[in-house]
């Protein structure tokens, strides 16, 4: 039995645990830790359970068979030699260590191929987007806080940088909270002041605090942007006024089918931390940096039949979520690594690769650098990304190229951009929950959609009741859940479970930038009787 | 004095982690679970280890018994039938009818980790604690919830 003391790989918040293989791997929590104290998040503790998952992949899959590792590695050759490097893309996502990155980089490079993709969507990682001058924030400012303003789920984000922020928030009277989030979040019953905005409106109302804060910034109509987002002029005079309580930090998060303005929402988080003098820090679940394109020209190459193979590396597989690029069925090569056996026959490559949790790495957290070991040998019949690149083509690490911070005038500029033209939909608005639970659905089938007391008598529904959720990318059945938590005209369901995220439209502004906006939806009763777990499909 | 698991209410921010963290020992079957109390609030739920049970009472096999010096309620899974009177008869309602190795799961505080419960070492802001029972919180729980937090959800 040997017992490994690892660094949590499932977010940025470095929590230690240790995960002993034995009859079966069982997590232990080391009180030692200087990040968490042995305290793990449900994602943390599911960690044993990802090592021997019966779904793991064994070996490489063509077409949904069976096939040995040297023909899985002519295929790759053969969409090496077919395509000429300006058809060929090669996409990044997370999953990956940052040394894996840095080879993908070197592959491309020694292919002469400038395709070179972030396939990694989530909002989150528009965090790696800074604004000049704001400063991280360490664990001891939030330890220290006497004002906080939090944006979005953070808690759900990542729960065990929680504990120190309800630490802060309790030991002191005088300690403000302030949150900002489009439904009424657990992390929102912690809250002084909760700026309960319009789904998708963040932004605006933090360029309003801004503006608040500093007078000077130019162009900016704060009632206007109030009223953009849904609330009073005065509850933004009275969190401006809460920021100058003391030293503290901004802390933000996205989650999918929450923000429509990702990188704005970034920014402008940063704009307030800027201007209050707090140092700034964006809560996701990892960060993985820019590539040479944006998803959103990918799929144009891809649509235009411009890209002709795609090798895909890491997580958020393209096929298993065919959502994510429906043009993969016009390449003729698609060659992409999976830690899990997908759920049907896909068409092309498929390679299992060492999970995280197998690999040695030195990562980033939000509180600094971490080491992390290798908890169990690799998955039998996998190999890494590293060794099958190495088989294809001698590659060298090429570092990444840092990205250049924004500037005020460009956050302003695009704030003033997205007010012009943002139209807030009629009638209900679906918004997504993303929460800290379990990996690939290991805990959840969230079947529940959140529904507010008073307007389900509209609708006509009841605690239980199953609906007929549709939109206008996909539709689903759910159960109804009443809570408060959601206002009149807004439902909420988890994004987690793949098939819960078809309901919502994949969008790209002009930079090609992927965001999973609020969307408008029809409700209405089911005629079956309801179901403990739902089914949704795309709308072709 | 026995060491018992104690909430405290305005510091669970409903994260299920101690739900995952017993799922992660057990192999898929919570012993503890994050569920609707009196159908107002979500909850973490767990065995309350009572001084005179009735789900030792319940069962026909005498399998479930009370360790009178520790005051853990504990179950012998390799005696069980898995009859669910245990569940029945429980009146918080903690022990799971959804039997999916056909025999009862049951909180036995973790008696195989001296450091205590699983779910209390997770918690990642120490709303659950184990304590002992002299050391537990004098305060109306309540009272201190509504005037802390007064956006507090419920559900």
């Amino acid at each position: 039995m040997s017992a490994v003391r690892t660094t949590c790989p499932f977010c940025l918040c470095g929590c230690e645990s240790v995960v002993t293989a034995g009859y079966q791997y069982r997590m232990e929590y080391p009180a030692d830790a200087r990040v968490n104290q042995g305290r793990l998040c449900p994602r943390g503790n599911s960690a044993s359970l990802v090592v021997d998952h019966p779904k793991r992949l064994a070996y490489p899959l063509l077409d949904g068979r069976e096939v040995s590792w040297d023909r899985a590695m002519s295929y790759c050759r053969d969409a090496l030699s077919a395509s000429k490097p300006e058809e060929l893309a090669i996409v990044y996502s997370r999953g990956l260590t940052d040394a894996e990155v840095r080879l993908v980089r070197g592959f491309a490079r020694s292919q002469g191929v400038s395709n070179l993709v972030c396939g990694y969507i989530e909002p989150g990682n528009c965090f790696v987007r800074r604004l000049k001058g704001v400063k991280a924030a360490t664990l001891d400012d939030v330890r220290t806080a006497k004002t906080m303003l939090l944006v979005g789920d953070v808690f759900s984000t990542s729960p065990v940088a929680a504990g120190p922020m309800v630490e802060a928030r309790y030991k002191d009277r005088r300690n403000r909270l302030i949150v900002i989030d489009c439904i009424k979040t657990r992390q929102a019953g912690f809250a002084h002041l909760f700026l309960q905005v319009k789904p998708g409106t963040e932004p605006f109302a933090l360029v309003g605090i801004a503006a608040l804060l500093d007078r000077a910034l130019a162009g900016v109509d704060v009632a206007r942007f109030a009223s953009l987002s849904g609330i009073e002029q005065q509850q933004l005079e009275q969190a401006a006024a809460m920021l100058g309580n003391g030293p503290g930090f901004v802390g933000s998060s996205m989650s999918l089918g929450r923000n429509a303005y990702p990188v704005l929402h970034s920014l402008a988080s940063q704009l307030v931390a800027l201007k209050a003098g707090m140092p700034f820090t964006g809560f996701a679940e990892a960060r993985v940096s820019e590539g040479e394109m944006s998803f959103g020209q990918l799929r144009q190459a891809a649509g235009e039949e411009r890209v002709k193979s795609l090798f895909w590396f890491g997580g958020m597989y393209p096929y298993s979520y065919p959502e994510l690029l429906p043009e993969a069925t016009k390449l003729e090569h698609r060659v992409a690594t999976s830690i899990f056996r997908p759920e049907r026959a896909i068409p092309g490559l498929v390679l299992p690769v060492p999970s995280e949790l197998e690999k040695e790495s030195v990562g980033h957290s939000y509180w600094g650098e971490v080491n992390r070991h290798a908890v169990a040998a690799p998955c039998s019949g996998s190999r890494t990304v590293g060794r099958i690149l190495g088989e294809l083509a001698s590659v060298a690490e090429t570092p990444e190229k840092p990205l250049p911070a924004a500037g005020v005038e460009e956050a302003l500029k695009m704030a003033a951009g997205a007010a012009a033209t943002h139209v807030p939909g009629p009638g209900p608005v679906l918004v997504g929950e993303k929460k800290a639970i379990g990996i690939g659905g290991l805990y959840e089938a969230e079947a529940d959609v959140c529904v507010n007391p008073t307007a389900a008598q509209g609708l006509g529904v009841v605690k239980g009741s199953c609906v007929v959720l549709t939109t206008r990318t996909g539709t689903g059945e759910f159960l109804v859940h009443l809570t408060d938590a959601v206002p009149a005209g807004v439902l909420s369901i988890g994004v987690n479970r793949h098939g819960n995220r078809v309901l919502f439209p994949l969008e790209f502004d002009a930079a090609g930038t992927a965001a999973m906006p609020p969307v408008r939806v029809e409700v209405r009763r089911s005629a079956t009787a309801p179901r403990p777990a739902p089914k949704t499909k795309a709308i072709a | 004095m026995a060491k018992r698991l104690a909430l405290r209410l305005d510091y669970c921010i409903g994260c299920r982690a101690c739900e995952a963290a017993c799922r992660s020992r057990f192999k898929g079957e919570a012993r503890i679970r994050y569920g609707e109390t009196a159908t107002t609030a979500l909850l973490p739920m767990a065995c309350r280890h009572c001084t005179d049970p009735l789900c030792a009472a319940a069962c026909p096999f005498e399998v479930i018994r009370r360790d009178e010096a520790t005051g853990v309620v504990f179950q012998s899974s390799f005696h069980c039938v898995g009859c669910r009177s245990c569940a029945l008869a429980c009146p918080f309602g903690v022990i799971d009818t959804n039997l999916r190795r056909r025999i009862s799961q049951k909180c036995s505080l973790c008696d195989d980790r001296p450091e205590g419960p699983r779910c209390a070492a997770t918690c990642p802001t120490g709303a659950l604690q184990f304590v002992e029972e002299s050391e537990l919180p004098e305060k109306q729980v309540g009272v201190a919830l509504s005037a802390r937090s007064p956006n507090w959800r419920r559900g």
